[in-house]
C-alpha cells in the first residue's frame, strides 16, 4: 500500500526546519540516525514531566508508573521483533549489544583456537570487540571478502570460512553499501556447521520486519535511534539457551541478587545484564517509536525507500565523475547510496551539498576494512527513509549536478 | 588593519570574500585560492610527522623560518576547502615574525563568511591545522 508521505512528514517537526543559510533541510543521513516523530518526543517529555522516577525497588506511585512504562516498552519492542520480553536485553545501542555478546557470552564460552567469522563489510562495532577478544583469548578471527563488482559477500569464501567456526557475526545490511546480505542462507549454513550466529541489525531493522524467533539467529543487535527511537538505547535479542550460557558483563547495581562483603550473587535472565539505573525515558521513547512504526507495513517502507534510492542512483550514474559504491537498484538494497566524485574530494562535496541544505554523511562510516577493500579512504553517503520524498531526491540531483559542473 | 587579529594585508582578501554574491560563489573563490597556494607542501613531503591529526581529510603542515628569520608556512590538504583556507593563512603569516603569528586568531575566516568552516565537527581539518600553525609559531618564537 502506498504511504501517505505528507501525513508522515507532519509527524516530524524537524523536517520543516530552515537551516541558518536559509535553505530548507533535506535530511539524507538516515543510516546514521533517523529523525523522531512527535509522539516519541512527547512520550519522553511526559515521563520527565509527570512520572520521572527510578524504576524497580520502590513503593511509591511514580516508581510504579516508571517501572510499568519501562516494562511495557520491553513488551512492545520484543513483540515488534517477534520475540518475548525475556529475550530482550536493553543496551545503549547495537554497539553495546555486540560487546555484550563478546564479553558476556563469548568470553565465557569460547576458548583458545576457536574461530569467529566476520565479513569485510562489518561496522567497527562488529570488528573491534572481536579483535579485543582474540587478543585476550587467542581466538582466530576470519574475514569473508566482498566481491568488488557486485558489492555482495563472497558466499563461496563464506562457506569455507565457517567450516570450523564457533561464531559467525554478520551485518544484516551494510551501512556503507546498502547491500542486504542473504541472512537466511547465512544462518542456515552456519547452523549446519554448528556455529552460533550474531546478526548486526542496526541498519536492517529500520527497513525490514525483523522476526527474531523465525530467523533462528542466536543473537541480534539493534539500535533504536535509526528507527525513529531516541539515541542511547538499543537491545540485544538472545535465545533463552544463549542467555543461560552468559555471565556478567558489567557489574554493579540492579544486576545482583545479594551482595555481602564476601561476594555477590546475580539476577537471572536479562536482569543480569542491565546494570545500574535503566534507560527509562529512552525505553519509553523507543516503545512509542515501535508503536508509531507498527501503523505501517515494513515492506511498504522498504518499497518507498527503494523507489527513491533506485531513481536517485540511476540519476547519479548519469552525472559525469560520480561513482556509486553499491547497487541501489537492487530490490533488497536499504536505500543507502555511497558515492564519490573523481575530482571533488568527499569532504568538499559534503560542504557543498550542505550549502544546498542536503545532509549527507562523509567519511569511512566506521567501516575502514570495507574502505580498504573498496580502495578508497572515504565516501559520501546519502541514505533515505520513510519521510523522504521524490521531490527531495529531484532537488538533490539538481544540486549535485550544479555542484559537479561548477566545482569540477 | 581592520582588526588586530589579522595582518592588514589580508584586508583585501577578506573584502573579496565579503563581496561574494552567495556562499557558492564564496566556495568557488576559495577553490581558486587553493590552486594558487603561495607555499604548498608537495605530496612527497607529506609524512606522519607533519600530518595534522583529527582531520576528516588528509592535512599536513610544515612551519619554519625563512632566510630572513621570518615565518614560512607550507601546507597541503586533499580537501580544497581546507587547502584554500590554508593558502589564505599562508598569505597572512608568511613573512611575519613568529611572535606575531603566534597571536593570530582565525577570526578572518568568520569575517570572510565561512564561519561554518570553523565548527568543530565539520572543518576540524582547517581548525586543527590552524592550531598547529599557531603552536609551531610559539615554539619558533622561542628559538
Amino acid at each position: 500500500m502506498a504511504l501517505d508521505i505528507k501525513a508522515i512528514r507532519s509527524d516530524f517537526p524537524i523536517l520543516s526546519r530552515i537551516l541558518p543559510n536559509g535553505k530548507q533541510l533535506v535530511y539524507f543521513d538516515n543510516a546514521a540516525t533517523s529523525q523522531k516523530p512527535q509522539c516519541v518526543i512527547d512520550a519522553m517529555t511526559k515521563y520527565y514531566e509527570q512520572y520521572n522516577s527510578n524504576a524497580h525497588r520502590a513503593n511509591h506511585t511514580l516508581a510504579d508508573e516508571a517501572t510499568t512504562a519501562l516494562e511495557n516498552a520491553r513488551e512492545k519492542i520484543s513483540q515488534f521483533f517477534g520475540t518475548t520480553p525475556e529475550n530482550l536485553i536493553y543496551t545503549s545501542g547495537a554497539t553495546e549489544a555486540i560487546n555484550l555478546v563478546s564479553y558476556g557470552w563469548a568470553r565465557y564460552n569460547l576458548k583458545e583456537g576457536d574461530v569467529i567469522v566476520l565479513t569485510e563489510m562489518e561496522h567497527h562495532a562488529d570488528i573491534v570487540p572481536w579483535q579485543e577478544l582474540s587478543k585476550e583469548k587467542g581466538i582466530e578471527v576470519r574475514y569473508v571478502p566482498i566481491n568488488n563488482e557486485s558489492f555482495t559477500l563472497d558466499m563461496d569464501a563464506f562457506e569455507i570460512a565457517i567450516e570450523d567456526a564457533s561464531l559467525v557475526c554478520v551485518t544484516h545490511t551494510s551501512n556503507v553499501l546498502g547491500i542486504r546480505n542473504p541472512i537466511e542462507q547465512i544462518i542456515q549454513m552456519s547452523k549446519e556447521v554448528g556455529a552460533h550466529v550474531l546478526l548486526d541489525c542496526a541498519q536492517g531493522a529500520p527497513h525490514e520486519k525483523i522476526n527474531f524467533n523465525n530467523l533462528g539467529a542466536d543473537f541480534i543487535a539493534i539500535s533504536a535511534h535509526k528507527m525513529a527511537g531516541p539515541t542511547g538505547i538499543g537491545c540485544l535479542l538472545a535465545t533463552s539457551e544463549r542467555i543461560s550460557e552468559m555471565g556478567p558483563f558489567m557489574t554493579g547495581g540492579s544486576m545482583i541478587k545479594t551482595v555481602t562483603t564476601d561476594g555477590s550473587t546475580y539476577q537471572n535472565g536479562h536482569s543480569m545484564f542491565e546494570t545500574g539505573t535503566p534507560r527509562i525515558a529512552e525505553a519509553i521513547g523507543w516503545g512509542a517509536a515501535v508503536e508509531w512504526l507498527s501503523q505501517f507495513e515494513m515492506k511498504d517502507i522498504h518499497n518507498h525507500v527503494h523507489q527513491i534510492a533506485s531513481w536517485t542512483g540511476r540519476e547519479m550514474n548519469k552525472i559525469p565523475g560520480i561513482k556509486i559504491y553499491g547497487d541501489p537498484d537492487n530490490k533488497n538494497s536499504s536505500g543507502a547510496i555511497s558515492f564519490l566524485h573523481e575530482t571533488i574530494q568527499s569532504q568538499d562535496l559534503a560542504f557543498l551539498l550542505d550549502e544546498g541544505g542536503f545532509a549527507v554523511r562523509t567519511g569511512h562510516h566506521c567501516a575502514q576494512p570495507l574502505m580498504d577493500a573498496l580502495g578508497v579512504p572515504s565516501t559520501n553517503r546519502a541514505s533515505f527513509w520513510i519521510y523522504n520524498t521524490q521531490e527531495e531526491a529531484e532537488s538533490f540531483i539538481s544540486h549535485l549536478k550544479f555542484v559537479c559542473e561548477r566545482f569540477v | 588593519m581592520e582588526d588586530a587579529s589579522w595582518p592588514s594585508h589580508l584586508d583585501s582578501i577578506v573584502e573579496e570574500f565579503r563581496d561574494c554574491f552567495d556562499s557558492m560563489e564564496r566556495y568557488e573563490l576559495l577553490f581558486e585560492y587553493a590552486k594558487k597556494h603561495p607555499s604548498p607542501l608537495p605530496l612527497d613531503e607529506w609524512n606522519e610527522e607533519n600530518q595534522v591529526l583529527g582531520c576528516q581529510s588528509r592535512a599536513h603542515v610544515k612551519c619554519s623560518l625563512d632566510e630572513n628569520g621570518l615565518f614560512l608556512l607550507r601546507a597541503g590538504a586533499d580537501a580544497q576547502i581546507v587547502q584554500g583556507l590554508m593558502a589564505i593563512t599562508a598569505i597572512a603569516v608568511n613573512g611575519q615574525s613568529s611572535t606575531e603569528v603566534s597571536k593570530l586568531s582565525p577570526k578572518y575566516v568568520e569575517e570572510m563568511g565561512l564561519k561554518s568552516s570553523l565548527t568543530p565537527s565539520r572543518a576540524n581539518g582547517f581548525l586543527n591545522m590552524f592550531k598547529r600553525v599557531v603552536s609551531e609559531a610559539e615554539i619558533l618564537s622561542e628559538v
